[in-house]
């Protein structure tokens, strides 16, 4: 077990290397000048000496190298736009809302959808089933941002129990993480229930049920473990979902996360901001594998030697 | 029943969604900030009590060095921490406000501030000459890369030591030559290349304040954070949460402090328009000054709150003349447009339909504008199409380039449809910004045939906006190079006159949109700012042509 | 992210597919399947809706009186009538058509980066899986490495590298970050039923390779391919509204669900219509795309029954 666990860490540094690597060069192709900010042309001396000042001239492979370097000593570097402030000052404030907004949601998906998703397997082919269901199909089909409008108008605007944008106390907090988080509510849901009802099915817990063994002994160990199997297993891409679902979400809710400085970024050809954001959001989603892949391990001990 | 497990997931259930709904009766109008009781009250109502204000400024300021900033956030914030030389009053005459005094000698070509006694930044240290001459020399150092810089070039030297290569000339010396002279303390003395009589005016915008040296050279790129900042305004900033909230607060010790009413002003950074209009009608926020989405403008039109302001900018589509060789191609173009119906139907913010490129608001505008025939308010289809027949080999598939901001897809889609009338296919071409203004050169891309740009002025004169078709300038993307009209442009820029100077650019704009003009240029509306005010504010809270508000002047009324 | 329930349904138990390897008799196997299929009445409506869906975004624009593109202020923003059975947005376009011209869009670039990403996944994966070994190994790595590419990132970078967007760019950008878990299945697969014993005979016997891969390893991966395709074309659809939403959609006056529904956005006080008509148009497509993955999954493998 331990050998597995060291064995998957190790790896993940030459992920992170081809990362690196694929997004520096992914950069490169994009072109466009990150001095020039306005409709106005930038001065030949001045475009001149901020070529200079960041090192945009230097052939490719330094600034590769140099990069890496500064990765690895979580230097990354200086914003090319925006004068004075570091990539690691934009990261400092912008990534924790990020990922806050993404914990948030997750955590009210696990929190609405796993106990959904059993009440309906327990209901099975009632009412409760079939409304539960079509609940969450639903919440999972509608796009974000029309759940998001819809909050915002009939829950902040209209009924005003809440802000309708920003992400400074608590009641910020609430609305934003509920509109990223149905989508994945519905998803677990549908997946607890679906493996809820299937392991219901398997003999061995019909006799433990003949044998009259307590039924909360039964539903709990047995059912409820392989039911969480599912969700970990998704939680990997899910978090996907979860992180570009947020650029929409913070766009809406004027969250100062990562998502508007991405976009902003890549518009303003700020290389630095943008490779830097690239790479930890793909660090985050290594480790997020890593993580899944090691539950996934002590889960369901057949796959540890499956992979590779 | 298998009751008990059954009931106690239910409970999960129902706690978990207790908890969500929690917020459910306690909060009030998000209390993030210390804002106004967000009252209607009457017009000319007596002082509140709580003189505290909440703005939208729309976005963050990407700098709040003076040397860096060239948006109007940053702009508009410098202005109010900062004590400028000169500040432009109603009329836009610039008048003497942190200088004394302002003398231009008999030829034009020296200028001379002189500055008030009681100058202190908020430190304790006293406002000296010695801190603009480092300011604006270091503005136009080579190292800072300054957007700016260009706006001194009207001083001697300033251009050369700009453009100072370190590695081949000594810039230290170029620096001194650069003619910024503090005299004494309290005296700057400016020499110009040639006389502008814009100059005084110019010396208002924000790339002209005065930063401290001590505080910039101990704290180098952060120096502009909060806990570094020293300033020497009316207001100081008291927190910059990047990207969140930028809140200043009364600076007491300011020499004119007593007439300032606000105490504080808490800044939010809403960028989309729709979420910054629901903020205000939720009561979180009582100016957007930031602009609003054209599409809520019909509803909130008639609403109280709703303002208005002119601006000093135009909206215009660039031709290349170097694809669209025809000029009666051009002019059909220009008169096929139907500026009143997109500004009715698309913009719809009450802008005004652009008859030349001076935009209204500009001094002398009356004498300047040059009324083009091929200018119609509601355009003109039928003379577009007589005119399109007569042009011998037309250009009937061109390309329509415009950054993806939403507004200018919606004109552009109208346009469309206007010049397919005239038979002419207009493919859109939709690029983020960066692409796009790679794209524009200039030289422009072979592909640009008509390209969308707006220019928005810098300071008050007309020069500003026409010489940009001048054949060198860097902001001409249509090829077009007429030494006549460079003339015209270079002989006022040496006549002091004004009126003699209005007539040179009446001038100008005749070559350009008059009856024999080239039309390189299809100019579509002059900008308006458009906003939300609450109405305790609405009186005080005024926006000049450059977009500016003076919070000094700025009182919250029951 | 539904995918992974493929993945988890189908490798729990390798290689136990009744058929698993055998020269099929394609006939009795799809009618079997399309038996169990349309015992499936969610999937059955799904399918229904969704053919539905499509015939209308193909007819609706060719029979519409409407001109898509005709720009008309007097019309803007009109809500439901017999004329204009969804409104007009705020140009006076009739959105009825328009809807399911943005259909076409929406639905061509799902299809088309979904096609892309099985495409790729496909060669990867069969490639990875067929050949085994150190080369495999080091494929498996290496998309380990693809694997922490979030997509949406990708994709934005992607279209900024291309600087423009029309169809064609989005189902690129779509596709590029989004093959590594079919990649993954269909290597999985193809590891199970190497082994099999049909296989195996059949390279005992010599069998060329293009031969055991066209015979016994792509038509029962099939299955599996057409399960991921409406797997898959959820994401991708969200995916597409998701840019266009931010605004690196396709160009005006071309309409996609996601640009209508951005600028939609904006009037939704005064005109709802306008952001309900595409939102609703996309949960449809991806809710009938999820029943149907579902109803396939039950009927192409019947061990996931449930009763």
């Amino acid at each position: 077990m331990l050998k597995f666990i060291v064995r998957r860490v190790f790896w993940t540094i030459p992920v992170l290397l081809v990362v690196i690597f694929l997004t520096f060069m992914m950069m490169r192709q994009i072109g466009g000048n990150p001095f020039r900010q306005s409709e106005r042309a930038v001065p030949e001396a001045v475009q001149r000496n901020l070529e200079e000042k960041f090192h945009v001239n230097d052939p490719w492979y330094l600034q590769y190298a140099h990069y890496v370097k500064g990765v690895f000593t979580f230097d990354l570097g200086p914003s090319l736009v925006v004068r004075g402030r570091d990539v690691n000052d934009i990261v400092r404030t912008h990534f924790p809302k990020s990922i806050e907004l993404g914990v948030y949601a997750f955590l009210f998906a696990l929190v609405i959808g796993v106990p959904l998703g059993m009440i309906a397997a327990l209901r099975h082919n009632t009412w409760v089933d079939y409304s539960a269901m079509f609940f969450s199909n639903v919440f999972h089909a509608v796009p974000s941002f029309l759940v998001a409008t819809l909050l915002i108008y009939f829950v902040a605007l209209k009924a005003g129990w809440f802000p309708t944008s920003g992400w400074t106390t608590w009641e910020h907090k609430i609305l934003p993480s509920v509109a990223l988080g149905f989508g994945p509510m519905a998803l677990f849901a549908r997946l607890v229930r679906g493996t809820m009802l299937e392991t219901l099915q398997q003999d061995y817990v019909r006799t433990a049920r003949a044998k009259g063994l307590r039924y909360r002994r039964v539903v709990g160990l047995h059912v409820l473990r392989n039911s969480l199997i599912p969700v970990v297993t998704a939680a990997g891409p899910l978090l996907g979902f979860i992180i570009t679902g947020s650029f929409v979400i913070e766009l809406i809710f004027n969250i100062p996360g990562i998502g508007q400085s991405y976009i902003d970024s890549v518009s303003n050809r700020d290389f630095s901001v943008v490779m830097g954001l690239t790479v930890l959001l793909s660090g985050i989603v290594i480790v997020a594998n890593l993580v899944v892949d090691i539950l996934y391990g002590i889960l369901d001990p057949r796959t540890r030697d499956a992979r590779g | 029943m298998r009751s008990k497990t059954f009931w106690l997931l239910v409970a999960m259930l129902v706690a978990s969604l207790a908890l969500v709904a929690a917020g459910c009766g306690g909060d009030d109008e998000g209390d993030d900030a210390a804002g106004t009781e967000a009252t209607t009250g009457e017009e000319g109502g007596s002082e509140a009590a709580e003189q505290v204000i909440t703005v939208n400024w729309g976005t963050e300021p990407p700098s709040l060095d003076p040397g860096l900033a060239s948006d109007t956030t940053s702009a508009n914030i410098l202005l109010n921490i900062m004590d400028p030389l000169v500040i432009l009053d109603e009329d836009l005459n610039p008048v003497p406000n942190a200088a004394e005094t302002v003398e231009t000698s008999e030829d034009g070509l020296t200028v001379t501030f002189t500055l008030r006694d009681d100058l202190k930044w908020t430190n304790g240290d006293p406002v000296t000459a010695q801190d603009f001459e480092y300011s604006w020399k270091r503005t136009v150092s080579p190292e800072l890369g300054a957007d700016y810089a260009y706006q001194f070039y009207g001083i001697v030297g300033a251009q050369d030591y700009n453009s100072c290569d370190a590695k081949k000339d000594d810039c230290a010396a170029l620096a001194d030559k650069m003619a910024v002279k503090a005299v004494d303390d309290k005296t700057l003395e400016v020499k110009l290349t040639t006389p502008q009589p814009w100059f005084v005016q110019q010396a208002a915008h924000h790339s002209f304040l005065a930063v401290h040296r001590q505080t910039v050279e101990k704290f180098g790129d952060k120096w502009t954070e909060a806990a570094n900042i020293v300033t020497n305004g009316a207001f100081k900033l008291e927190r910059w949460e990047h990207s969140s909230a930028i809140d200043i607060v009364k600076w007491d010790e300011w020499r004119d402090a007593d007439r300032v009413k606000l105490t504080r002003v808490n800044g939010r950074m809403i960028e989309d328009g729709t979420t910054a209009v629901q903020a205000f009608e939720a009561g979180e926020v009582d100016v957007l000054k930031a602009g609003l989405p054209p599409d809520e403008i019909p509803r909130l039109k008639d609403t109280p709150e709703y303002e208005q302001y002119t601006g000093l900018g135009t909206y215009y589509y660039g031709v290349n003349v170097k694809n669209i060789t025809d000029v009666k191609q051009r002019r059909a173009m220009a008169l096929a447009i139907p500026r009143q119906s997109i500004i009715d139907n698309v913009a719809q913010a009450d802008q005004l339909p652009a008859s030349g490129f001076t935009p209204q608001g500009m001094p002398g505008f009356d004498a300047i504008n040059p009324d083009s025939p091929f200018l119609p308010a509601e355009g003109d289809m039928e003379q577009a199409k007589q005119l399109m027949d007569e042009v011998a080999s037309p250009k009937t598939e061109i390309t329509l380039y415009i950054n993806d901001a939403p507004g200018h897809r919606e004109i552009a889609v109208a346009i469309q449809a206007a010049w397919k009338e005239l038979g002419i296919t207009s493919e859109i071409k939709q690029q983020e910004f960066q692409q796009y203004l790679e794209f524009l050169g200039p030289p422009p891309n072979k592909d640009v045939d008509v390209y969308r740009l707006g220019w928005i002025g810098d300071f008050v004169d007309a020069i500003n906006f026409l010489e940009l078709w001048t054949c060198e300038s860097g902001n001409n993307s249509t090829n077009y190079c007429n030494k006549e009209y460079d003339a015209v442009i270079e002989e006022a820029r040496k006549t002091e006159d004004n009126d003699a100077r209005y007539e040179l650019y009446a001038e100008a704009e005749e070559i350009l949109f008059g009856e024999d003009g080239d039309m390189p240029v299809l100019p579509i509306y002059f900008y308006t700012y458009t906003g939300l005010e609450r109405e305790s504010v609405k009186d005080t809270f005024e926006v000049n042509l450059l977009d500016q508000v003076d919070l000094t002047k700025v009182v919250v009324t029951e | 992210m539904t995918i992974t329930d493929a993945r988890e349904a189908l490798t729990a138990e390798p290689g136990a597919s009744p058929a698993s390897g055998a020269p099929i008799r394609q006939s009795n196997l799809w009618r079997d399947a399309w038996r169990r299929y349309v015992r499936n009445k969610a999937a059955v409506v799904a399918g229904t809706v969704f053919v539905v869906v499509l015939l209308y975004c193909l007819i609706a624009p060719i029979a519409s009186p409407h001109d898509p593109d005709a720009v008309n202020f007097a019309l803007s923003s009109q809500t439901p009538s017999l004329e204009h059975p969804f409104g007009t947005d705020k140009f006076g376009r009739d959105l009825f058509t328009r809807t399911a011209l943005g259909g076409r869009v929406s639905i061509l670039i799902g299809f088309g980066a979904t096609i892309a990403i099985l495409f790729i996944g496909v060669v990867y994966g069969a490639i990875s899986g067929f050949v085994g070994g150190r080369i495999d190994n080091g494929l498996m790595r290496f998309l380990d490495a693809l694997y922490g590419l979030p997509y949406l990132p990708f994709a934005i970078i992607t279209l900024a590298i291309i600087g423009r967007t029309n169809t064609w760019t989005m189902m690129i950008a779509l596709s590029i970050a989004s093959w590594f878990t079919t990649a993954r299945i269909v290597r999985g697969q193809v590891l199970t039923l190497k082994e099999n014993d049909y296989v195996r005979a059949a390279k005992a016997v010599g069998a060329r390779w293009y031969r055991i891969l066209g015979r016994h390893l792509l038509p029962n991966t099939l299955g599996v391919l057409i399960i991921a395709i409406f797997l898959e074309l959820p994401g991708v659809i969200l995916g597409e509204a998701f840019l266009s939403f931010i605004g690196l959609g396709i160009s005006p006056p071309d309409p996609s669900w996601g640009a209508m529904a951005q600028e939609g956005r904006t009037v939704f006080r005064s005109h709802p219509t306008a952001i309900i008509v595409p939102s609703i148009a996309i949960a449809t497509l991806v809710l009938c795309a999820n029943f149907v993955a579902d109803g396939l999954r039950d009927a192409l493998d019947p061990r996931t029954r449930e009763s």
